[in-house]
């Protein structure tokens, strides 16, 4: 039984194969829409979600195919949470560059441009490390 | 269905692309190919015609990204039209509506697209 003073959650647990990702986004739009979002926000999450899943995927992963991301949907009285974690190699805050988008359109280039999206698109995005690995939690609030 | 289909056909010499579905990490150089099938067989005055696009990562706007320079340094351009208001919405948020021309339709994209090319 559901601890009653947890947020009620759910998981799906998916192999590190980006044939997955629509799978995974389909949800976290659908959770968004349950969590009291509108339309287009709920897109913004789900693209988010498509993002920060294609960089464990791509990134922590380096695209092999034999590994697992657990994404968990919480369900916070105000917000909408997910986490993702992996096994992978860890993405560290410091690390994280956005390009600065009025720079992008004097000097394109490929690549770089999902984590501006996942910054634009939700309230707050933290990447911790714990002892089992690493974590990307994103948060949008429900307005 | 699948996750990307690409329909390609031709107007008074324009090429236009239309993908339906989703531009993703996993779609994305089904996308890439197409557009590349374009450029190989010289056609330049490229218009995406997003109506049945669901949605584009940011993979799929590199994917634009990596051709443009090849296709406007040969006289041509990749005009899009028709997108959906979360697509325009990450095409803006990006700042691409200042790189690339949006139309709200196909018959203005081609209007300029046969005006300038």
């Amino acid at each position: 039984m559901r601890n009653p003073a947890e947020p009620e959650s759910f998981r799906l647990v998916i192999p590190s194969q980006t044939r997955y990702l629509n799978l995974v986004t389909g949800m976290a739009k659908r959770a968004s829409i349950v969590a009291g979002m509108d339309d287009a926000t709920s897109a913004k999450v789900s693209i988010a979600v498509d993002e920060a899943v294609t960089n464990v995927i791509v990134h922590a992963y380096n695209s092999e195919a034999d590994h697992q991301v657990d994404i968990e949907l919480r369900f916070m009285p105000q917000s909408l949470e997910v986490h993702i974690c992996h096994n992978g190699r860890a993405i560290r805050e410091n690390e994280v560059v956005l390009p600065d988008p009025r720079e992008y359109v004097k000097h394109p280039r490929k690549g770089g441009l999902g984590l501006l999206l996942m910054s634009r698109f939700m309230d707050e995005i933290r990447y911790i490390e714990t002892g089992e690995g690493s974590e990307c939690c994103m948060i949008k609030r429900v307005v | 269905m699948a996750d990307l289909l690409i329909q390609v056909h031709e107007v008074d010499g324009v090429a236009v692309l239309r993908p339906e579905g989703f531009i993703n990490a996993h779609t994305v150089r089904q996308f890439e190919l197409a557009l590349e099938a374009l450029v190989h067989e010289g056609k330049y005055a490229i218009l995406l015609d997003c109506r049945l696009l669901n949605y584009i990562s940011s993979a799929g706007l590199g994917a634009i990204m990596g051709l443009i320079e090849t296709v406007r340094e040969n006289g041509g351009d990749i005009l899009l039209c028709n997108l959906q208001k979360n697509v325009f919405e990450i095409f803006d948020t990006l700042g691409f509506t200042q790189l690339y021309r949006v139309f709200a339709t196909e018959g203005e994209a081609l209007k300029c697209l046969n005006g300038t090319i």
